[in-house]
């Protein structure tokens, strides 16, 4: 490739690029910034590859709202939510918040994971019945029957179970504390690690 | 040869080892692009400087992810004129190493005398980056470093970028940058290749590379490619690159580069990348190939022909499980070098007409809470041999006029904070410039520079 031609097509490239050289007092819209910026972990659509982070697709506006304002005000604090939310939400608006709760939570949410069978049992039991001696409720008594979620109680169905498991054990310690945590500190202190293994897994296989 | 000469010549030998390493040693984990977005380092990196899937799309997004208060300007139309962070992108690096090698080098004016063994550098390096979001689809990763070997400050690696994005599936843009696969994103490839991105720069190192693996870096050149990326899985990248001097020690002209310059890239050298990557659960493989062709005019002579014309044709793979509390990454890759030496025949410096050098690497780290890790590795570089190209010389000499060496290498590292790391660091060569034994004809063996390596790097 001689240079002159190399370098018609570097001008090339360069006069491809140009127009969006001028810069635009253009916000991003929500559904660009969902696929463009949450999407590099919570996957496209809100339905993410890793564990680490939470499936969004479908889930509560409400909840979404409560947990957005509490990564951007710092009261929710495990330790992901220092490591990537207290920036990420650091400079969202009142509005901006809502619409990105609004965006996924009329995604499609991601398909369950069939789990071992006497573990899906054991968790589908207490979130059926809960453990009445450890004064545990029923999961389903805020969560809905079908886990599907009920305002400022987020949707547990098809979540990653790893996730699931972290913020049990993340409540009990209180080491997630503010929005709503208090009341599944309470729940989880009656819990005992394989249980909240059975829950997660059953909530996984939903 | 007399003494007197031979001394001189493993002088200089040191004195430039420790230049190509020192200009082309890789530090890349800072601390200004966690003030603009907000996140702690393990976003980015496993444990620095290896990057994540999420710190590979911030880069390849061009830098942009800003979560700070901006500095905006906007004309009565609504264009905006002027969008910057309040906090200039701004970090410092700071690295102190202890080497020292099995036996000490050579003194080089003393006959038969050694150097001191057991070299300390405060600092080996201490860069300053300008690091960030620079304007909307405008993203820089400036470093200057100071080099305690040369006393001086140079311009270190560098990569400028526009980038924008098509729907939510294609990223596209452009890198203007001073280093072939220093805009990679993958740690298999050799400016950010991982484990082992940190060296010693007071200890011999084999005298032969492939160019892609570094030599272009340390003469000074500046690239310009186009990317895009598809689907957060599939990456093409091409472009060239030319010779632009970036340090006083590869040439101290302004003016145009003539025959008193060597290393010159003669017209542009295309380089191009492919790679593909796969995310599953908390994995994540890469596959990759990579490549350039180089035509080097000689020193001394005019620049143009007779050039060398080196060839060179990587792969490349990456594989990390990114678990809480387990991190594991394997990266590997296996370049070969055509060389087609017309240049150095003309002037007596090869006796070959072409020439074959092949590099394979292949290494793997655990970590444990990104707090306690470990490395192992293997290298191996075989090729030709040339009685010109590769001659007998005190400790940098090849007495077999074969380039071949192997080894491994061990690290222990641990990471306090996610912006502090110490690390151990042990270089065993079981070949060296083409031989075990005596393999400088001047009666040093190849282990005789296995390199002990303590290294504290901190980032800020």
């Amino acid at each position: 490739m001689t240079l002159n031609l190399i370098a018609r097509l570097s001008l090339t490239t360069m006069a491809c690029l140009a127009p969006s050289l001028g810069l635009q007092a253009q916000q991003p819209g929500v559904t660009q910034l969902a696929g463009q910026v949450c999407a590099s972990c919570h996957g496209p659509r809100g339905v993410s590859v890793s564990p680490a982070f939470p499936q969004l697709a479908g889930q509560g506006k409400e909840y979404l709202e409560v947990q957005l304002k509490a990564f951007r005000d710092r009261t929710r604090g495990d330790p992901m939510a220092q490591a990537y939310m207290w920036g990420m939400a650091s400079q969202l608006s009142d509005d901006t918040i809502a619409k990105l709760a609004t965006y996924y939570s009329r995604q499609k949410p991601a398909r369950g994971k069939v789990g071992d069978p006497k573990i899906v049992q054991a968790g589908r039991t207490i979130f059926e019945q809960g453990l009445p001696g450890a004064n545990v409720p029923a999961c389903l008594t805020c969560h809905g029957k079908e886990s599907e979620g009920n305002g400022m109680f987020p949707r547990l169905a098809s979540q990653h179970a790893e996730y699931l498991l972290k913020q049990l054990v993340m409540f009990k310690s209180e080491l997630r504390a503010g929005a709503n945590a208090p009341i599944m500190h309470t729940v989880s202190t009656g819990m005992t690690f394989d249980q909240m293994v059975a829950v997660a897994t059953y909530m996984r296989s939903r | 040869m007399s003494p007197s000469t031979v001394l001189r010549i493993s002088a200089a030998g040191f004195l430039l080892t420790i230049v190509m390493v020192s200009t082309t040693t890789p530090v890349y984990a800072v601390p200004s692009y966690a003030r603009q977005t907000g996140m702690a380092c393990q976003a980015c990196h496993t444990v620095f400087p290896e990057l994540t899937p999420f710190g590979r799309s911030f880069k390849l997004n061009g830098y942009q992810l800003d979560n700070l208060p901006q500095v905006q300007g906007i004309t009565a139309s609504k264009d905006m004129t002027l969008l910057l962070n309040q906090i200039p992108p701004l970090s410092m690096m700071f690295q102190a190493s202890y080497t020292r090698t099995k036996m000490a080098l050579p003194d080089s004016a003393a006959p038969d005398a050694r150097a001191q063994n057991g070299q300390i550098l405060f600092p080996q390096q201490a860069s300053l980056f300008y690091a960030g979001r620079i304007a909307p689809g405008l993203g820089t990763f400036i470093q200057m470093t100071y080099d305690s070997a040369s006393g001086t400050f140079h311009w270190d690696n560098t990569d400028i970028r526009y980038v924008r994005q098509v729907g939510n599936s294609l990223t596209y843009g452009v890198t203007v940058n001073n280093n072939p696969t220093v805009q990679d994103v993958w740690n298999s490839t050799p400016t950010w290749q991982t484990p082992f991105d940190q060296k010693t720069s007071a200890a011999p190192v084999p005298g032969a590379a492939t160019q892609i693996d570094g030599v272009l870096a340390g003469r000074g050149v500046v690239g310009l490619t186009g990317y895009m990326w598809l689907k957060h899985a599939t990456y093409a990248e091409v472009g060239f690159y030319r010779s632009s001097p970036q340090t006083f020690s590869v040439n101290e002209l302004s003016g145009p580069l003539d025959s008193t310059a060597g290393g010159v890239v003669t017209g542009a050298a295309p380089y191009w990348r492919i790679a593909h990557e796969r995310q599953w659960a908390k994995n994540s493989l890469s596959f990759g190939a990579y490549g350039m062709t180089t035509k080097i005019s000689q020193e001394g002579e005019p620049v143009g022909p007779p050039t060398d014309r080196f060839r060179d044709l990587a792969l490349d793979g990456q594989y990390q499980f990114i678990g809480d509390p387990h991190i594991l990454s394997v990266q590997t890759t296996y370049i070969t070098e055509h060389q087609s030496l017309d240049g150095s025949v003309a002037r007596g410096a090869a006796a070959n007409a072409s020439n074959d050098l092949k590099t394979f690497r292949l290494g793997g780290s655990y970590y444990f809470r990104r707090t306690y890790g470990g490395a192992l590795g293997l290298f191996s570089t075989t090729g030709s041999s040339d009685a010109e190209l590769y001659q007998a010389a005190p400790v940098f000499g090849f007495a077999s006029n074969s380039p071949n060496n192997n080894g491994w290498t061990g690290e222990l590292a641990y990471v306090p904070w996610q912006n502090m790391k110490f690390l151990v660091q042990y270089v065993s060569y079981h070949k060296f410039n083409g031989a075990s034994t005596n393999y400088d004809g001047a009666g040093t063996n190849a282990r005789d520079n296995k390199t002990l390596y303590v290294l504290g790097w901190f980032a800020f």
